[in-house]
């Protein structure tokens, strides 16, 4: 093979060699692979057939965690590990220049839309929904963190409120 | 010439060229050491780097002056010392003064080399092969042999261990020098013969930074993203040199050194857009990538060398520009691609940690284990500031329940595969700036067609 010959098979190997591996990356995804982009929390979330009550505290602590986060205009996710303790909520507070009091009014208006989503599933009877709302809406921020991170103590918050009424809750959940 | 002498310039050149890149796999063990920041540590690396392309040509110019042999001489032992002082700094200040000292004696010897090869090997063209395949050499086999001694010894035995080598490549050399200032040798009249070859150099400027990228984005990619140690990192970036070898082998078969470096920019491009197209978290993916870059560095690096300084001379001085050409572009792609990519795995790493947190949230375990869990995942992301955290301890102990235990693996597992693509993902841009770049040294290449050896 002459000289000139030579240099053209290499600058063509060279150029199928790199086509080759980037059109085989390309395929396999490598444009794709990339962290799930959160949910917009403004968004509704739709709640799937709850069955039970740990399934439902599940959509609940979820459906408030997203009425917080978009009142807060954060990621639900950034809130939840916000929450997680004392100290996480104090950086959260510093990052995002959140005091307690707004942090309280987003919580409260999380469980709010938690409260409504619950109903509109099936999932909460408008008898207990109704006093729910009334009392989140005046509930200390450190119980309402609670919560939001254990909708199921919110059940037995209702039962106590509704006194004898409260006995029947069960009969109203799923 | 005793073969001694030209092994001992080899090894010199090489010995100093590895160390524009031998301390990368070291900067994590650096960093928290010295206790200082990112942008500090990377100072270790930038400002070797940036001595070398401001005082190769100086150097050069003093080598002609002096007489090569001295130059190069004094230019080890200076080396030598400033790498022990390297060894043993304590602070960062001390390191990176100690680093500037060590390209400036790296400088002269380098330069000085180029002007000794020819009468060591018999002609110009083959002392020029010579100093280009071991400077091409040395800097593919530093971070690999940089990141072996780290994990089997310390940051500190990598400088430590060139002050003997050093010193034994003087040996031959000042023999040299004896001969030089005992025959009265020097050359006190320092001719310009030539401008520099400015296609060439800008081309090798251009590709030393893609290459850089390539190099040390890789072994971040592998470090901090991936999480492998640097002894880990170290045998996977080894592949490269092996393929620069290959490389190496391929050159002699085709002469015309445009077609070489053509197809070199062309392949270190091709393999950087792969890594920038990384379809999984695995390391077997970084390997056709790495095969592709090292036959590509080691086929344009020594191509637009040899262009450089075809039919130019003093050979010292057109060698000292291509250092400097090469050195700047190293300098360039660190300072214009570590910002990005530490701006994108800043945010990267907070979308993993979102994506992961999501499936948690979502999961169907008891909500008092995802709090439990967000606790600890708080924990570690706030104990391991800025960087892409291991999580799996967070997951620890697991639950003794063989449902929850299988969720909660189910959890870890997929958190993982979120931080791996959000990791992945971070160096993507850089990598794909990078390939950018390899690919735009086509133009200067193009252009350097009237020189041909």
């Amino acid at each position: 093979m002459n000289p000139a010959r030579r240099a053209q098979v290499l600058v063509g190997a060279a150029i199928v060699s790199a086509l080759a591996l980037v059109g085989v990356y390309l395929a396999a995804g490598g444009s794709s692979y990339t962290p799930e982009k959160s949910q917009d929390p403004c968004q509704h979330r739709a709640w799937s057939n709850p069955e039970g009550l740990q399934e439902i505290a599940n959509q609940f602590s979820i459906s408030a965690l997203d009425g917080a986060a978009c009142k807060l205009g954060v990621t639900r996710e950034t809130l939840a590990r916000a929450l997680a303790t004392p100290e996480a909520r104090e950086r959260f507070a510093e990052r995002y220049g959140i005091d307690d009091a707004k942090l309280a009014r987003a919580i409260r208006a999380g469980l709010v839309r938690a409260i409504d989503d619950a109903e509109d599933a099936g999932a909460l009877s408008p008898l207990i929904a109704g006093p729910l709302r009334g009392t989140v809406q005046d509930i200390p921020l450190d119980q309402a963190i609670e919560l939001v991170q254990n909708a199921r103590s919110i059940l037995d918050t209702a039962s106590s409120l509704l006194g004898p009424a409260g006995e029947l809750l069960e009969e109203f959940l799923p | 010439m005793p073969r001694p002498r030209v092994a001992a310039l080899a090894l010199a050149v090489g010995l100093v060229l590895a160390d524009s890149s031998v301390v990368i796999l070291a900067l994590p063990d650096i960093y928290r050491d010295l206790d200082t920041s990112i942008a500090g540590v990377t100072w270790v690396l930038i400002s070797f780097n940036l001595v070398m392309a401001l005082a190769a040509v100086p150097a050069a110019l003093v080598a002609r002056r002096v007489g090569p042999a001295r130059a190069a001489a004094v230019g080890l032992a200076v080396f030598a010392g400033a790498g022990l002082a390297c060894g043993i700094a304590d602070d960062l200040s001390t390191l990176i003064l100690a680093r500037c000292v060590q390209a400036l004696g790296g400088a002269a010897a380098v330069t000085a080399a180029l002007e000794l090869l020819p009468a060591s090997v018999g002609s110009e063209r083959r002392a020029t092969a010579v100093w280009a395949t071991a400077g091409a050499t040395g800097a593919a086999l530093g971070p690999a042999v940089g990141g072996l001694l780290t994990e089997l010894v310390s940051w500190q035995s990598i400088f430590l261990l060139q002050v003997p080598i050093a010193l034994a490549a003087a040996v031959p050399i000042l023999a040299v020098a004896k001969h030089e200032a005992a025959t009265g040798v020097l050359r006190t009249e320092v001719r310009r013969t030539g401008r520099p070859h400015l296609a060439a150099n800008i081309a090798l400027a251009m590709v030393s930074a893609a290459i850089a990228a390539a190099l040390f984005l890789l072994v971040l990619l592998l470090i901090e993203g991936w999480r492998l140690t640097p002894i880990g990192a170290a045998i996977v970036v080894t592949v490269m040199p092996l393929a620069a070898i290959l490389g190496s082998r391929l050159g002699p078969l085709v002469p015309s050194a445009r077609a070489r470096a053509a197809a070199g920019a062309i392949l270190v491009s091709g393999g950087l857009g792969g890594l920038a197209l990384l379809p999984k978290a695995e390391v077997a993916l970084t390997l056709p990538p790495q095969i592709l870059v090292g036959i590509g560095l080691s086929l344009v690096l020594s191509a637009l060398t040899e262009t450089a300084l075809g039919g130019r001379a003093p050979q010292a001085i057109h060698g000292g520009w291509t250092i400097s050409a090469r050195h700047a572009g190293v300098v360039i792609g660190l300072l214009a691609l570590t910002p990005i990519f530490t701006t994108d795995i800043a945010q990267q790493r907070d979308d993993a940690i979102n994506a992961g947190t999501a499936v948690i949230l979502d999961s169907k375990v008891n909500p008092l284990l995802k709090i439990d869990l967000a606790q600890k995942i708080e924990d570690r992301l706030e104990g391991e500031k800025g960087k892409v955290p291991t999580l799996g301890p967070a997951f620890e102990p697991l639950p003794s329940d063989p449902g929850d235990r299988a969720d909660v693996e189910g959890l870890r597992d997929e958190l993982q595969e979120q931080l791996n693509r959000g990791a992945t993902h971070a160096f993507s841009p850089s990598f794909g700036l990078a390939a950018l770049i390899g690919l735009l040294a086509l133009i200067p290449i193009g252009l350097s067609r009237r020189v041909e050896l």
